[in-house]
């Protein structure tokens, strides 16, 4: 028998009934659908520079989002006064959303639970000492520092989140989640005579402190940082100009995120901005390429056991052998497309509304290896490492590219720096010409930004080569 | 005690007990902010309201500082056991962190606000009528619907905001301000699904009076969207390239983020060592200040209490003062300059003096290059100065603008571009907190086919 992970009615201080009434008071001007999502999150922050722990920060925040949809209007208010006279005034601002009269009253709850955990923890992160995590960080702190004497600058973060969510609504929904997020990156600077450079490595997800014993130790962090930033002050300046991109395995994900991802969220599609909406069934990319968005990756960052609005999510594909196959969904848009439910409706906080967002996208498997792909490159472009991407609704997107090599007669060979890959989603889709057998994803320490929105993300692919691509560069 | 928390007395006294409080318990230093916003969003489509947003909130920041040790926490939960709990932990977590001779309040001073003179508040904003502002957004987009080149809508936003901030510390610091903002946006598609354009427009003032017209908003979004139907792609190439006011405010963005103090004591500048040095051509003049009337940027102090000031950055080409709080300063030996963020820095109104050339003007003056318009993309390197970003334009011939540009990118070096800015267009207006005119960069590098 599984239990409800806390006791909402105490975390909130605010009995189901008169939530009950809040939902019912929202509909009061003919609105057919209320919501309330209630969230408690406690954030913690520990930060190490110059060789001291120099800032510890803790955050609570607690508040209620209270929704009213009528048609495809959205009436939103939010606030951290819990006080019933208060609720009652966010209720009745965000009914008048409609115009009319009461149609419908909400339902009594039914509550239930999501069916699987995704990241159960032996331990709540606020609950493990303080000395254990600033240990963590002190490790990672000083493994990057001695990596090299070129190494001058340090710096490490640590940061947890625990963010209790329950959602109700007028369609009977009383459903709770526990969510755990952690994180612990480096940047190393190094210098040399002519110039200085930043490496950055990080990870985390879901997960609790033991993560760092078994999944990535804080000395790999801090050396991986090192390393990276060693490699980029033997870099040169890229070439510019169209030529053969090959995008190493894990970290590329960010192109699947950019040049597919965003524009497949449903939202986009509804209201025809995307270049996607009217390609349904379609071929959209390279025979080779297959997508996924799949929120239930156990530990992953990006995963949920029920989505912002409640929904249960499913792994969703997006691109099947180049066919464009879904959208990733929310409530909203899916009523309104009339199409399933995928439960990819995520926000921020409390304070936001939800939307169509990505959870872990990545590319599936194919069968060339990577070396196959590589020597099959004359001369071009190895894409390793990135600072992110961007991508508007027409379809063009860039993505800045940190640290990379040349590929010369099919080996890697001078490490280059500070490119940027521009292109059109469809038309780059098209010209993925080798896939790879070897699926990674990239750090466990992403975020993804929409309209103003942050939420924790991840994305994957194998190695891939793109036939012909524009690479911003100096050369 | 119903709602008595919003009273602007009771959250002054709210300040004053937590300061005590935390004092009581051990700290040698304290500081507290509290906020309480309101705001309103309207976000139009097609005609019809999509979104309604309106909602309260309110905030409270702490640091305590014991044996020079620093601690953060912040809530959104003004109970006063929560508050309490929260000093609490502060302290404890104190002791874990080292001891930094650097950390530490600003000294007390002892100064008089003109809040008046600063017009940070306008009473019509909390006085809209709801229906008012769903009006300006439906009439915005109305306006640029009826141009049959734009295809599609992202929608029209009308927002206000409303804040009060209170600051106490435990050096006698005790200030409060309220503060207004309204904007209208509208963000635009023209061309076929496949062949789509899109941009926006948007003003952003502290007062409503001021705001741009649903007219000027609409054909500003209009006429950047279309501008970019039907566009090519060009071979790379070394070009001049003339950056609009808006591009010029990411340049100066990134200008700022490499003379930020902190940026400059974590050796994460390549502008670090370097005051006193020329850094750029002496036509190059840039401030800080936050004191301008009415701006964007402008607050009678910044978060920790320290008097907003105008603050010279460049001077003629050299380069004069990094931006700094308490901490930031007193790690490099300068002083502060009001710029204080929390723990980091941040600008006030950051500006590129204006030249004498009208923008025309300068585009005539392009035998063969490119206008800047739209950038995607990071790709900006604080350490090196390293510029690479996708680039929208439009390109230019013996002074004509001949078809726009799209899928380049461009590149270059921020030390570079300093060196290079050859005209300084006389168009400079306060859009936003980074501003600046017309630019025209000697030459950067375009990456095409």
């Amino acid at each position: 028998m599984k239990k409800e992970p806390f006791d909402p009615e105490e975390r909130f201080g605010v009995s189901f009934s008169t939530l009950k009434r809040i939902l019912d008071l929202a509909l009061l001007k003919g609105g057919e659908f209320s919501e309330v999502f209630l969230e408690y999150r406690i954030y913690n922050l520990i930060n190490m520079e110059e060789d001291i722990i120099k800032e510890t920060a803790e955050s609570i925040s607690i508040g209620l989002g209270l929704r009213v949809v009528s048609g495809e209007k959205t009436g939103f208010g939010y606030t951290n006064n819990f006080e019933v006279e208060n609720l009652e005034r966010v209720a009745r601002t965000a009914s008048s959303i409609a115009q009319g009269t009461r149609e419908k009253a909400s339902l009594p709850f039914h509550p239930s639970l999501p069916p699987k955990n995704f990241y159960p923890l032996k331990t709540l992160l606020n609950q493990e000492p303080l000395k254990k995590k600033i240990s963590l960080v002190k490790r990672a702190y000083q493994s990057a520092l001695r990596f090299d004497k070129k190494v001058k600058k340090v710096k490490t973060t640590y940061t947890e989140l625990l963010q209790y969510i329950t959602i109700l609504n007028s369609e009977g929904l009383l459903i709770s989640d526990l969510r755990p997020l952690l994180k612990l990156t480096c940047v190393s600077i190094a210098e040399s005579d002519k110039t200085r450079e930043a490496g950055y490595y990080g990870g985390g997800g879901r997960v609790g402190l033991e993560y760092f014993l078994t999944s990535l130790t804080p000395e790999e962090i801090g050396e991986e940082a090192s390393r990276e930033a060693l490699l980029l002050l033997e870099a040169s300046p890229p070439p510019a100009g169209e030529m053969p991109v090959v995008l190493a395995a894990g970290e590329s994900g960010v192109l699947i995120h950019e040049a597919v991802g965003h524009l497949l969220e449903a939202d986009f599609n509804r209201k025809k901005t995307s270049i996607f909406w009217n390609k349904m069934g379609k071929k959209v990319a390279s025979s080779q390429v297959t997508i996924f968005d799949d929120p239930t990756i156990p530990f992953f960052r990006g995963s949920y056991n029920m989505d912002d609005e409640g929904t249960i999510p499913q792994k969703t594909i997006l691109v099947e052998r180049g066919k464009m196959m879904g959208f990733l969904q929310d409530k909203l848009s899916s009523r309104l497309m009339g199409m399933p439910p995928t439960g990819h409706g995520r926000r921020q906080d409390y304070s936001s509304i939800p939307l169509p967002r990505m959870s872990n996208t990545y590319i599936a498997e194919g069968e060339f290896s990577p070396d196959e792909i590589i020597s099959s490159v004359r001369k071009g472009f190895y894409a390793a490492k990135y600072q992110g991407g961007q991508v508007e609704d027409s379809g063009k997107f860039t993505f800045s590219v940190s640290a990379g090599y040349l590929i010369e007669e099919g080996r890697l060979t001078a490490p280059v720096k500070q490119a940027t890959l521009i292109g059109s989603n469809i038309d780059i889709l098209n010209k993925i010409e080798m896939v790879g057998s070897d699926l990674k994803f990239g750090l466990q320490t992403g975020t993804c930004s929409k309209e103003g929105q942050e939420i924790p993300v991840t994305d994957g692919c194998p190695t891939l080569k793109i036939s012909s691509m524009t690479v911003g560069g100096r050369e | 005690m119903k709602n008595s928390l919003f009273k602007e007395s009771s959250l002054k006294e709210l300040a004053e007990f937590l300061v005590n409080y935390a004092l009581k318990k051990g700290a040698d230093e304290v500081e507290v902010t509290l906020t309480e916003t309101s705001e309103f969003t309207v976000d139009v489509r097609w005609g019809n309201v999509e979104n309604l947003i309106e909602a309260k909130s309110r905030q409270v920041g702490l640091r305590v500082i014991k044996d020079k040790k620093t601690a953060f926490a912040s809530s959104s939960d003004l109970a006063p056991e929560t508050l309490k709990r929260l000093a609490s932990n502060a302290l404890e977590r104190a002791l874990f962190s080292n001891s930094d001779e650097f950390a530490g309040l600003p000294p007390p001073s002892k100064v008089e606000f003109d809040l008046e003179a600063l017009r940070l508040y306008d009473p019509e904003i909390p006085r809209l009528e709801t229906q008012q502002k769903i009006k300006i957004a439906e009439e915005t987009e109305k306006i640029a619907l009826s141009d049959k080149r734009i295809t599609n809508s992202h929608g029209s936003t009308f927002e206000t905001r409303e804040a009060k901030t209170i600051l106490a510390n435990s050096n006698g610091f005790l200030h409060g301000y309220k503060e207004t903002l309204c904007s209208l946006s509208l963000a635009l598609q023209a061309g076929e699904t496949d062949k789509r354009v899109e941009d926006s427009w948007s003003s952003t003032k502290r007062h409503f009076k001021e705001l741009e017209s649903p007219e000027e908003v609409a054909q500003k979004a209009v006429q950047r969207t279309v501008r970019q139907l039907n566009p090519r792609k060009i071979p790379t190439q070394r070009v001049p390239v003339v950056f609009e006011p808006t591009m010029t405010s990411w340049l100066l963005g990134f200008i700022f983020s490499c003379v930020s103090g902190v940026a400059i004591y974590q050796k994460a500048s390549f502008l670090e060592g370097r005051l006193g040095e020329r850094i750029a051509n002496p036509a190059i003049t840039i401030f800080d200040d936050g004191l301008l009337p009415g701006k964007l940027g402008t607050r009678p102090f910044d978060s920790e209490g320290v008097p907003s000031q105008k603050t010279v950055i460049i001077e003629k080409g050299v380069l004069k003062n990094y931006l700094c709080n308490t901490y930031a300063a007193r790690k490099l030996n300068l002083r502060s300059t009001g710029n204080a963020e929390g723990p980091g820095v941040s600008p006030n109104n950051f500006y590129l003096q204006p030249g004498e050339t009208p923008p025309q003007e300068i585009i005539r003056s392009l035998e063969k290059g490119l206008i800047l318009i739209r950038c995607l993309g990071l790709g900006l390197n604080p350490l090196t100065g390293d510029i690479s970003r996708g680039a929208f334009g439009l390109w230019v011939e013996k002074g004509e603008i001949l078809y726009p540009v799209s899928e380049i990118t461009i590149s270059g070096n921020l030390g570079q571009i300093l060196e290079d800015i050859e005209i300084i267009g006389n168009d400079l207006e306060f859009r936003s907190i980074f501003s600046g005119p017309t630019i025209k960069v000697r030459e950067l590098i375009l990456a095409g086919y």
